[in-house]
């Protein structure tokens, strides 16, 4: 953990670098009348001079150095299909529709994440890409895209 | 007013519902109410102010009461205010004594909530008329003394909650600046023009980091106690027990959640830490202790309901779930504030006297639907979470029917993820993302009013005081002697 507290304070201290260079571009103002960048460049400051601490503190804090992984080693995979299936959901959500894009969404998901079998996948897809689309387009009348197909 | 407002079908239809969805997801670990409501936040935005906040509401309490039914029948908390109900009340269901453990639950909740909302409506009218007279340096350092008390009270480093503040506040200022009409930070996009959306922004830090959490370390595997529940009106025995820590949690869950920063998680811990001291047989604590589950969930319902007040009241939210309903309000076009009485006094006593209704109701739905809830927790996580996702992706995309809020939420859902697992809460991030436009414009203003000079937080005595208790807090772990804070887990 020693080590990842070192990582994800530097992390943040680039994060502040970045606000700060970016506020210093907007006008500042002066005391009597700040400006657009005087808060985000304090906040900029102020997340710097924190992650500068939490690395200190990390870099001296005495911790056994086991080496624990962050992530699940048998279960890391399913991470980055689920994050690609909601990439590509929000990429062809507007092109494919609500209806479509639900189903294939939640058929990816139902089946290589679940892990669920064919017919449970593509029923319990097809099932709650129906109810949500009732429910939210007819009940709620969210307006939800139709996409090429026309639903 | 109150009653005459939430007595109205429409309202009383909403209510129900909330309180409906509140106890469901109360009862399903890995859905609490912050993500639900800010999952369920557009679904409101057709809806009149007080429908929505009363169901808003209505999720928010109706969460302390499911969240402990899994505390008691799974040993696992349905959200973070059910935490110390695991350690007596799954005590007393291995007993056999599941059905007074639910009833004493679902009573001294009812109880705690019902002496919260008299005592809502004999202080909030105090506190707004002096609230009247706080100006722009009085608010700021307000709004400073809750994120500072919101960080004081992580579960985890100090430094690291003063940071998510930090990132909050800058994620905050994203936008068109109000003042000056500059856009900050936008890079020509028009979705960041208007700044980042809270319900995107909430729906990946809690909702969809959650998802990845629990796939990530299967937390959602869950034993269900096989038992056979009943009796669930506890005994004479069981209430002359019970009746005091009741009382006592709903007065020590009232205050603890009406302070900036306070909440439900420390409230619960609070009580049964003040009960366990003041007990005859501390010992019997941890081993089925009846009030051991009585005095708890009493704090944390009527913690819920405290922290109403300071919303409603100064326009400043307690904690997280505060701060989505301060946004559902502003997205409604209410400001709440000292004059919310006085302009929108049908949002104010209908939210009020919803809550005593929705207590009652709570109470109805929860002792005799208890088995169809045990049945609810038997339904298992690979086909709960895609619709988990699902309502997220529908509630980003129908904020403004934009796929690029959609991005922006799995964005911060990456984010949430791995900031749960280097130990970054998201509490203080959120309430400072949604404090960060109205402290700027404080502080602007109080600058202007004073030329330029700081000296205008420590010259005005309400002021002064809101800044000497955050700087207090601030330094205190510094301080020999004071270095143990209490740790509020998730400020929810």
């Amino acid at each position: 953990m020693k080590k990842y507290n070192q990582i994800s304070s530097l992390i943040w201290l680039f994060f502040a670098v970045y606000i700060c260079i970016e506020s210093l571009r907007l006008p500042l103002g002066s005391w009597r009348d700040p400006g657009a960048g005087f808060l985000p460049l304090g906040s900029g400051l102020c997340l710097g001079i924190l992650s500068i601490v939490a690395y200190l503190q990390a870099r001296f804090r005495k911790e056994d150095n086991v080496r624990e992984s962050w992530y699940s080693k048998e279960r890391w995979k399913s991470l980055p299909i689920i994050l690609a299936v909601l990439f590509g959901y929000s990429l062809f959500l507007d092109t494919l529709g609500f209806l479509v894009s639900t189903f294939i969404l939640l058929l990816m998901l139902f089946r290589f994440v679940g892990p669920q079998k064919w017919v449970v996948a593509v029923g319990g897809s097809a099932l709650a890409s129906i109810v949500s689309y009732v429910v939210f387009e007819l009940w709620l009348r969210t307006q939800l895209p139709r996409g090429i197909l026309g639903f | 007013m109150a009653f005459s407002v939430a007595c109205q079908p429409n309202n009383l239809f909403f209510c129900f519902i909330g309180v409906l969805i509140g106890t469901l997801v109360g009862v399903l670990p890995g859905l609490g109410p912050v993500a639900t409501i800010s999952l369920l936040l557009p679904s409101t935005f057709q809806l009149t102010p007080v429908a929505a906040l009363i169901m808003l509401a209505g999720i928010f309490y109706g969460a302390m009461y499911g969240g402990s039914t899994t505390s008691i029948l799974v040993n696992i908390p349905g959200e973070a205010a059910s935490v110390v109900t695991c350690l007596d009340g799954y005590q007393m269901a291995r007993k056999g004594r599941a059905g007074p453990a639910l009833g004493i639950s679902a009573f001294g909740s009812f109880i705690a909530g019902t002496l919260s909302v008299i005592a809502i409506m004999l202080i909030a009218p105090p506190l707004a008329n002096m609230a009247l007279k706080f100006g722009p340096p009085e608010y700021f350092t307000l709004m400073f003394l809750g994120l500072t008390v919101v960080t004081y009270l992580a579960s985890g480093s100090m430094v690291k909650a003063l940071m998510m503040a930090c990132v909050g506040i800058f994620l905050g200022t994203i936008g068109t600046d109000i003042i000056s009409g500059l856009e900050r930070f936008t890079y020509k996009s028009y979705t960041l023009m208007d700044g980042l959306g809270l319900v995107p922004v909430i729906m990946g830090l809690f909702g969809i980091s959650e998802v990845l959490l629990n796939i990530d370390e299967q937390a959602a595997q869950r034993d269900i106690y096989e038992t056979k529940i009943s009796n669930l009106f506890p005994n004479r025995r069981d209430w002359r027990i019970s009746i005091f820590p009741i009382l006592r949690g709903s007065l020590i869950g009232f205050f603890l959640g009406i302070l900036p920063g306070g909440g439900a998680v420390i409230a619960s811990f609070g009580a049964y830490a003040f009960e366990k001291r003041i007990s005859d047989h501390p010992e019997k604590f941890g081993s089925g202790a009846i009030e051991g589950v009585a005095s708890p969930e009493a704090a944390n319902n009527a913690a819920s309901q405290g922290a109403f007040i300071p919303l409603l009241t100064l326009g400043i939210p307690a904690n997280v779930v505060m701060a989505i309903l301060l946004g559902a309000l502003l997205i409604h076009g209410i400001k709440p504030g000292p004059l919310l009485m006085k302009q929108n006094p049908d949002v104010f006593w209908g939210v009020i006297g919803s809550m005593y209704i929705g207590n009652v109701m709570l109470l109805i739905l929860n002792l005799p639907l208890i088995g169809v809830w045990v049945k609810i927790l038997k339904i298992p996580y690979p086909i709960l979470f895609p619709l988990i996702l699902l309502f997220c992706l529908i509630g980003s995309y129908s904020l403004n029917n934009n796929v690029v809020e959609v991005m922006i939420m799995i964005f911060f859902g990456i984010v949430g993820f791995l900031m749960k697992k280097f130990g970054y809460e998201g509490a203080p991030l959120i309430l400072a993302f949604v404090l960060s436009p109205l402290m700027e414009n404080a502080l602007r203003q109080s600058l202007i009013m004073s030329h330029g000079s700081f000296s205008i937080f420590f010259t005005r005595p309400i002021a002064v005081t809101f800044f000497v208790v955050a700087l207090f807090l601030l330094v205190s772990p510094l301080i020999p002697g004071l270095k143990k804070r209490p740790k509020g887990g998730d400020i929810v």
